[in-house]
C-alpha cells in the first residue's frame, strides 16, 4: 500500500440497502462453510430417510385399520418436515460466537438483524435442499402426490419456511447462551413435538390427553397442509393453517432471536 | 456508492482540526454481580498518536475497548470517537474505526481472502473494490503466499496479521488493537510491531492498543495509560512516566523471612527515596544508584543479611507501575497477580 491518505470513507448510508446486501454476502458465507463441511448435511439427510422406511415398513399393516389406505403419502411429509427441521439450528451461530468471528460481523455497520437473516437464508437454502432430496426419495419408491408437481413445490416451500421458523429457535438459543449442548437442545426437542403431534394417525384418531396437545401442537397444522398436497387434493382451509402455524412459529422464533441478539451487546 | 441517503442521522459531520480522536469522561462498567470492571476512567487519544493502555490481566483494558468498539454497553460515562457520540452514533463510529480483538476472531473454514472479501463488503465496499483491497492487504502483511489456504491452517502469528489486515479493509481512522502480540513469538511480534509503526507513521492511523507487555508500550506507545483494577493510575508519554520517577533503581534480593529487617536497615541511608518490597525482594528508588550500591552491601553485611543479587537501572515502566500500585506488572501472571500487600504501605 503506498502511503496514500486515508480518507475517511464516510458516505452516506442507505440502510435498506446495505442491509439487504450485507444479509446476501453473510448469506453467501454460511452456504460456503455448509458446502465445506459436508459431514453436517449426512445425519440431516439419513434420519429422516431411515425414519421414514421404519414408518413405512413397520406400520403399514396398522395404517389400514385406522382407514388410511395411502400410508406412504401420510408419513413422507414427516420425514419432509424432519429433514427440514435439520438445518445449521443455530450452531454455526456457536461456531462464530466461539472463535469470536461474530464480534468481527458485530463492529461493522452491518445491522443485527441483516447479520441473523444472512445466517438464517442460508438455512433456508439448505433445509430446502434437503426436504427436495427427501421428497424425491419418496417419489422412486412410488409415493403419488394427489396435487403433482405444483403440489410438490409447495410442500417444499412449506417445509423451507417451517425449516427456517423452527430454526430460529436454535439461533435464539445460541445468541442467548452461546453454548452448543444448550443449543442442541432444540433439535432434541424436535422428537417429542413431533410425537405429540399427528405423526401416526390422523386427528380424529387420537384420544385422550395426545388429543388435546396435538391441538395445540403447530405441526398437527403444518402436517395436515403438507398431507393435504399429498393424499387428497387442494384444500384451502388445511393449507391456510399450515402457513399459519409456520407464520406464527417464525414470528414468535426470529422475535426470540433477535431479543436474544440485543441482549449480548448489553 | 451512491450520494444521495434516506437514513436518519447516520450522516456524519467531519472532525473538526483540534478536536481529539477519542475523548471518554467517567467511563464505567459493572457486571452482573456487582464487579466493576472499569470504575470511571477518563482519557483522551490525541488525533495520529498510538495510545497504549499497559495493565495486568484483569485490568479492565479488554472491557474498556469492548465498550469503545460498540461491542458492550457502558453502565455509566460517555465518550466520544471521531467527534461521533459512542451511544447515539454507534453506525458511524464503526464505520470510523478499526478493531482487532484478543482472540482473532476469523473463520476458520473460510480463506484468508474471503474473509477479507466479507469483511469489506459489510462496510459497503463493493465487490471490485472489496477483491482489490483484499489483494492489497494481503500482500501488506506479506500474506499473498497463503491467501488462498482455509484459515485453520494458518500459524498464530498469520492469524494476528490476518485480522490485522481485516481491521483495515475500510481504511479506518481509528485503530483498535486489544493485546496484538499475545501469544506470538518474538520474530512474530516485531513483524507485528514494524506493521504497527508503519501504519501510524505513513497512513495517519490513530491506534489504541491494550497490552500486558511493558516492552511493547515502551516501544510503541507515544502516551500510556497505566490501569489496574479497572482505573487509571498514571498517564504520560513513556519518558515522561520514567523521568517522574528519575534517579535510579536498585533492586536487592534477599530472603522473604529478612525482608522486613533488611527494609528497616536500608531505610536510614542517604539518598534513598522509597522502598517497595515485592516476591523477590526490595526494590529501592534512590537518587544516584552507582554510589547507593556499596552503602546497602554495607548496612546488610552489618546487620548480617545474607544478599542474594543487587542490580541498579534506569527506572523502567515496570517501575512506574509499581510505584503507582504496590506490585510488579513483569511476572504478574506467574504469581497470578498476588501482589504483596505489605508493599502499599
Amino acid at each position: 500500500m503506498t502511503a496514500q491518505a486515508i480518507a475517511p470513507e464516510i458516505v452516506p448510508w442507505n440502510s435498506t440497502r446495505e442491509s439487504l446486501r450485507a444479509g446476501w454476502v453473510l448469506g453467501v458465507r454460511e452456504l460456503r462453510t455448509s458446502i465445506r463441511t459436508p459431514a453436517y448435511l449426512v445425519p440431516n439427510l439419513v434420519v429422516p430417510i431411515f425414519f421414514f422406511f421404519m414408518m413405512v415398513g413397520a406400520l403399514e399393516e396398522f395404517a389400514v385399520g385406522f382407514g388410511i389406505d395411502n400410508w406412504k403419502a401420510f408419513q413422507l411429509p414427516v420425514a419432509i418436515m424432519f429433514a427440514a427441521q435439520g438445518g445449521s439450528a443455530g450452531l454455526n451461530m456457536v461456531a462464530d460466537i466461539e472463535s469470536g468471528y461474530l464480534d468481527k460481523l458485530l463492529v461493522t455497520p452491518a445491522s443485527r438483524i441483516s447479520i441473523l437473516l444472512g445466517a438464517m437464508a442460508a438455512d433456508l437454502m439448505r433445509v430446502t435442499a434437503q426436504a427436495t432430496i427427501v421428497l424425491l426419495v419418496g417419489a422412486a419408491v412410488g409415493v403419488h402426490f394427489e396435487t403433482g408437481i405444483a403440489g410438490a413445490l409447495v410442500l417444499i416451500v412449506l417445509s423451507g419456511l417451517f425449516g427456517l421458523s423452527y430454526s430460529g429457535f436454535g439461533f435464539a438459543m445460541a445468541l442467548k447462551t452461546g453454548n452448543a449442548q444448550s443449543t442442541q437442545t432444540v433439535q432434541f426437542l424436535f422428537l417429542p413435538l413431533l410425537f405429540l403431534s399427528t405423526l401416526f394417525a390422523p386427528r380424529e384418531a387420537l384420544a385422550g390427553w395426545l388429543s388435546t396437545a396435538a391441538t395445540f401442537n403447530p405441526l398437527t397444522y403444518l402436517l395436515a397442509g403438507m398431507r393435504s398436497l399429498s393424499m387428497s387434493g387442494w384444500d384451502a382451509s388445511d393449507l391456510g393453517g399450515a402457513f399459519l402455524a409456520v407464520a406464527i412459529l417464525g414470528t414468535a422464533s426470529i422475535s426470540l432471536a433477535l431479543l436474544a441478539f440485543r441482549g449480548r451487546v448489553r | 456508492m451512491t450520494t444521495t441517503t434516506r437514513s436518519r442521522g447516520t450522516v456524519p459531520r467531519a472532525m473538526t482540526e483540534n478536536e481529539n480522536a477519542i475523548d471518554v469522561r467517567g467511563l464505567r462498567r459493572e457486571f452482573p454481580g456487582g464487579v466493576v470492571a472499569v470504575d470511571e476512567i477518563d482519557l483522551n487519544v490525541r488525533e495520529g498518536e498510538v495510545f497504549g493502555i499497559l495493565g495486568p490481566n484483569g485490568a479492565g483494558k479488554t472491557t474498556t475497548v469492548r465498550m469503545l468498539t460498540t461491542l458492550l454497553k457502558p453502565t455509566a460515562g460517555r465518550a466520544t470517537i471521531g467527534g461521533f457520540d459512542l451511544e447515539r452514533d454507534q453506525r458511524a463510529i464503526r464505520r470510523h474505526i478499526g478493531v482487532a480483538l484478543q482472540e482473532a476472531g476469523l473463520d476458520p473454514i473460510a480463506t484468508g481472502r474471503e474473509i477479507l472479501e466479507v469483511q469489506a463488503q459489510l462496510f459497503g465496499i463493493g465487490m471490485t473494490e472489496a477483491k482489490r483491497r483484499a489483494s492489497e492487504l494481503l500482500e501488506l502483511v506479506s500474506l499473498s503466499d497463503a491467501a488462498d489456504r482455509r484459515v485453520e491452517t494458518y500459524s498464530g502469528g498469520m492469524k494476528r496479521r490476518l485480522d490485522l489486515a481485516s481491521a483495515l479493509v475500510h481504511r479506518p481512522r481509528v485503530l483498535f488493537l486489544d493485546e496484538p502480540t499475545e501469544g506470538l513469538d518474538p520474530a512474530s511480534r516485531q513483524t507485528l510491531w514494524r506493521e504497527v509503526e508503519r501504519l501510524n507513521a505513513e497512513l495517519g492511523v490513530t491506534v489504541v492498543l491494550t497490552t500486558h507487555y511493558l516492552e511493547e508500550a515502551d516501544h510503541l506507545a507515544d502516551r500510556l495509560a497505566i490501569v489496574d483494577q479497572g482505573r487509571i493510575v498514571s498517564e504520560g508519554t513513556p519518558v515522561a512516566l520514567k523521568a517522574e520517577i528519575g534517579g535510579s533503581v536498585v533492586t536487592v534480593e534477599v530472603e522473604p523471612t529478612r525482608r522486613e529487617q533488611s527494609r528497616d536497615a536500608l531505610g536510614r541511608l542517604d539518598g534513598l527515596r522509597e522502598v517497595r518490597a515485592d516476591a523477590t525482594g526490595l526494590t529501592l528508588f534512590v537518587e544516584d544508584g552507582s554510589t547507593f550500591v556499596p552503602n546497602v552491601i554495607r548496612a546488610l553485611d552489618a546487620a548480617a543479611i545474607p544478599v542474594g543479587a543487587i542490580s541498579v537501572a534506569q527506572p523502567s515502566l515496570d517501575e512506574v507501575f509499581l510505584r503507582a500500585t504496590g506490585s510488579r506488572l513483569e511476572g504478574a501472571e506467574a504469581e497470578s497477580g498476588q501482589s504483596d500487600t505489605e508493599a502499599a504501605a
